[in-house]
């Protein structure tokens, strides 16, 4: 029994966790829901050690307990398994699960009894894994594991998994959650943060919603509907639509007023009607509450084809082409790619017309990365053409991709997108910096460049809205609305889109999703990369599957079918 | 702006520190009176015999340190420059001693080869400087371009071909000047006054116009860092090479233009030596200034006005040195500070646990 009194935490002037109390029994299945800096992490982190408390205390069975660091939480038990994995890439999985704790024969590592070990903990939680490969060789899903056998060889007996669906396929995340349900069994409390109200509904026993640095419900997972928690979540109560509204709507709608910026610079303001739209396709899915991959038989979309052309939206942008509602976009291409060849590409031919979004979806590893950075001018295609604008262009540079009017938002925002360690208005120019209103000749024009700054940040509403911060010291959801902001204030003609929503909270995927929506309407065509199938299918009007570098199929909205899209992600269909 | 001066905080610190603790080496091992002599015989052969001066009405008493220590913060300046140009794009350029010998020899030979009026002469002469400093440092650039060869080692192994290729061959063989008369000479050929670094207030003080050279060469590089667009580009290269090349800037042309640079200002250094005070390359140059612009670059956190600051004292402070001998404590005594400095500067999560204890966080930064 673990209980957390009245723990508060602040941050400068911000308030992380203002006096919550939660109670964590023995063998329990807790979700943490809310909004980013809801305070979900701050209060695991205190309860890790990683964090002091200001005020209040952590109590083990009863006791009074001062953690100061996470070797203080690990010695009561407590082990957590962080978004970003702690494991060193070179080193096989049993010598990471030992590493700090080798079993020694005198002076060197005995890795005979490390392997037995390991191997007896694996065994007695069920849990299989290779235990020689070396972490580097593994699935993202296989290194999850690898790091909760970790926590569990030290002795946890309660296990915090902060985000543990973000990186994986939905396979995965199936089997993770068979796991974790197999560890509450042998008595293992599982802490679960997320914002997947769906995983939260299905694995759940108890659910504690957070806002603000406040606990402001506990409910359990029979007792309400995703809607309900969504309201919860956003703070605007369970609305009437909200109760009979299908999940996803319930994410999109209940929150619109509050974060759905005003003005896009570049775009038409994204409707409700946008956003109801966008809810439909999640319909079917959804509306039974069942556990993730529950076989109901194969969920046809051709239903919903229609709902997401009903948006009425016309484009008030010259020069790009309008879709006019109700018709398949059916703008010039923006990309064609045909039999091209790369590095860990296969013959890869798409095409992304204007006006539309072309999806792809597959699972990690088989050539999103690389196709991305193909279209994006960072890696060089080897044979086969590549058309942007119906130029066919024999190589391309980065340099080339921005000026024919390619915007990416890429996968890893720190690597690519963003300088942790430049200020915000210095990001916002990176990749403009040679072109007004960023630059005056060849010296910065520090008031453009500053004026454009903070119209961007509040139009994209990114907070704090403050120029000069580091964009390092913004949250992650804030720091992916600084990209998108970025990206789509040079209004391109095609967006390079991967894992857009990866990571964030419902509010904040809703905004990027209507401002990818946005832009279709606008003309822009958008290469819509995720490994989250649902994403993919609630946006795209055409998806391709890529499997081993190899496009495996082309679909149209009205052929989606979730199973048949599976099987070829697994690259199972040739049969 | 709080973020600014809390970046003043670890070398300011450092460089106190370090004073303290020679100071207290000296006070333990030869007694408190004979450490405040030496100490203000330093600061006197730093700054200047201001009470002498005053006393006399010798200028000179003054002039004449003020020139030595400024001649020093001078060749500091450029080569700390040349280091914290390429640090700035992520490079480690370990090799301003080699460019900086190239660099004189191109300013000895070219002051002493050709006669031509000053104002064509002097400027000629610092060119071919510079020119010879970024050609000494492509070779390292185009190394680590071309065949993926590391900065920090092929500069390393260019400091010691120029060592050979300078020293022991050219200027002790075919450079050599020819002897006059009975008299032996050693190094090239007297540079010609026409190429000589003028002096600013005559012959009492060697005081000249490197010092104005190096200072402008420091807010030239700060003005290029923090105004142009150019220079921004070379902090994203630094700070992130992949987000530079996703967002169009080549890393590589950034690569290669900024260890030109970083040559051309040690070659200047090589300059500034050769034409302001040696007026020739002697036999050796028995001067480290270039891995001295190492520390500076450190101490200064690789911030183009921080490197001015740290050569500006850490010249001083060299120049009152040699004054200190007169009470028993070894002239290299300041460099003694200097290395301690560099020491101190390293231990940076101290500096900024203290930097946060002085100038706590506002709202909205997070720890």
């Amino acid at each position: 029994m673990i209980e957390l009194r009245d723990i508060s935490k602040r941050f400068g002037d911000t308030v992380a966790l203002a006096g919550v109390s939660l109670e964590v029994g023995q063998a329990e299945r807790l979700a943490l829901v809310g909004e980013n800096g809801a305070g979900k992490s701050s209060l695991m982190n205190v309860l890790y050690g990683l964090y002091q408390p200001d005020s209040g205390e952590v109590r083990f069975d009863g006791q009074a307990t001062r953690l100061k660091t996470p070797a203080d939480a690990l010695a009561r038990g407590v082990g957590m398994v962080h978004q970003h994995f702690t494991l060193v890439p070179t080193l096989s999985v049993t010598e990471n699960v030992v590493l700090g704790l080798e079993p020694r024969k005198g002076l060197f590592f005995d890795l005979d009894r490390a392997r037995a070990d390991v191997a007896r903990t694996c065994q007695r939680l069920g849990f299989e894994l290779d235990l020689e490969a070396r972490v580097d060789g593994l699935s993202v899903g296989s290194q999850q594991k690898a790091e909760i056998v970790k926590a569990l060889h030290r002795g946890a007996t309660t296990l915090i998994l902060d985000e543990p669906t973000a990186v994986l396929t939905p396979q995965e995340a199936e089997e993770l959650f068979q796991v974790t349900r197999a560890l509450s069994d042998e008595g293992i409390t599982v802490v679960l943060i997320s914002h997947k109200l769906k995983e939260v509904l299905a694995f759940a026993t108890r659910i504690v919603v957070m806002r603000r640095g406040r606990k402001v419900a506990e409910v359990r997972p029979g007792e309400t509907t995703a809607g309900e928690l969504a309201g919860l979540m956003v703070g605007d109560g369970g609305r009437g639509a909200v109760s009979s509204a299908p999940p996803r709507g319930a994410e999109l709608s209940g929150s619109r007023e509050r974060m759905v910026p005003s003005a896009p610079p570049g775009g038409a303001e994204p409707s409700g009607s946008r956003a109801q739209a966008v809810s439909a396709p999640g319909t079917p899915r959804d509306s039974g509450g069942s556990a993730p991959g529950d076989a109901r038989g194969p969920r046809v979309f051709a239903a919903q084809a229609g709902v997401l052309r009903d948006d009425g939206g016309t484009s008030g942008e010259p020069g790009l082409v309008a879709v006019a509602p109700g018709v398949w976009p059916s703008g010039p291409p923006a990309l064609e790619l045909q039999h091209l060849d790369a590095a860990g590409l296969h013959d890869v031919s798409l095409e992304v017309r204007a006006g539309e979004i072309l999806g792809v979806a597959g699972v990690d590893g088989n050539g999103q990365r690389e196709l991305a950075e193909v279209v994006t001018g960072l890696r060089l295609f080897t044979h086969g053409r590549l058309l942007l604008g119906g130029v066919a262009l024999e190589t391309l540079t980065p340099h080339e991709a921005r000026s024919r009017g390619v915007a990416h938002i890429p996968e890893d925002r720190l690597a690519r997108a963003l300088i942790s360690e430049l200020t915000v208005e210095e990001n916002v120019a990176l990749g403009r910096q040679r072109s007004p209103p960023f630059a005056r000749g060849s010296r910065i024009d520090v008031a453009g460049r500053r004026a454009r700054t903070t119209a961007l940040l509040s139009a994209h509403d990114v907070r704090p809205p403050d120029a000069v911060l580091r964009a390092g010291a913004l949250s992650g959801g804030n720091q992916q609305k600084l990209v998108v902001a970025r990206e789509l204030d040079g209004r391109p003609k095609l967006l390079v889109v991967v894992q857009p929503t990866r990571g964030l909270d419902v509010a904040a995927v809703e905004a990027v999703r209507a401002r990818l929506l946005a832009e279709r309407r606008r003309g822009c065509g958008v290469l819509l990369i995720s490994l989250d199938l649902d994403e993919v299918m609630a946006l795209a009007d055409r998806l391709v599957v890529l499997f081993g570098g190899r496009v495996q199929t082309a679909l149209r909205r009205d052929e989606f079918d979730e199973r048949a899209i599976g099987r070829h992600m697994l690259g199972v269909a040739h049969a | 702006m709080r973020e600014r001066l809390r970046a003043l905080v670890p070398s300011t610190a450092s460089v106190l520190l370090a004073i303290a603790v020679c100071f207290l080496a000296v006070v333990l091992t030869r007694g408190l009176g004979t450490a405040l002599d030496a100490f203000a015989a330093m600061g006197a052969g730093a700054l200047g015999d201001w009470g002498r001066a005053f006393d006399t009405g010798d200028m000179g008493a003054v002039l004449r340190p003020l020139g030595e220590a400024s001649n020093k913060a001078a060749l500091l300046t450029l080569t700390g420059l040349s280091v914290a140009v390429a640090f700035r794009v992520g490079l480690f350029n370990i090799g301003a001693q080699g460019q900086m010998m190239v660099g004189a020899l191109a300013a000895a030979v070219v002051g002493a080869g050709v006669s031509w009026p000053a104002v064509l002469h002097l400027p000629a002469a610092l060119a071919a400087a510079a020119v010879a400093g970024a050609a000494w440092a492509s070779v390292a650039a185009e190394l680590r371009l071309r065949r993926g060869v590391h900065e920090v080692i092929s500069t390393i192994m260019l400091n010691w071909v120029a060592v050979s290729l300078v020293e022991n061959w050219l200027v002790t063989g075919p450079m050599r000047a020819a002897a006059s008369g009975d008299n032996s000479v050693s190094g090239t050929a007297q540079v010609l006054d026409s190429a000589v670094l003028p002096r600013l207030v005559g012959d009492v003080s060697r005081l000249n116009l490197g010092i104005v050279l190096s200072l402008g060469a420091g807010v030239a590089t700060w003005l290029f860092f923090s105004k142009a667009v150019r220079g921004y580009e070379w902090r994203c290269v630094g700070l992130s090479p992949e987000a530079a090349r996703a967002a169009g800037i080549d890393p590589r042309r950034a690569t290669r233009e900024a260890m030109l640079l970083s040559g051309a200002l040690a070659g200047l250094a090589g300059a500034v030596l050769v034409l302001g005070t040696e007026l020739k390359y002697p036999s050796t140059l028995a001067a480290s200034y270039g891995f001295d612009g190492i520390a500076m670059a450190l101490i200064g956190q690789g911030h183009p006005l921080g490197v001015v600051a740290s050569s500006v004292l850490f010249g001083a402070l060299r120049a009152g040195g040699t004054r200190m001998q007169l009470f028993g404590v070894h002239k290299s005594f300041p460099e003694l500070i200097q290395g301690l400095a560099l020491l101190l500067v390293a231990a940076k999560l101290v500096w900024s646990r203290l930097a946060l204890w002085l100038l706590p966080e506002r709202s909205g930064e997070r720890p």
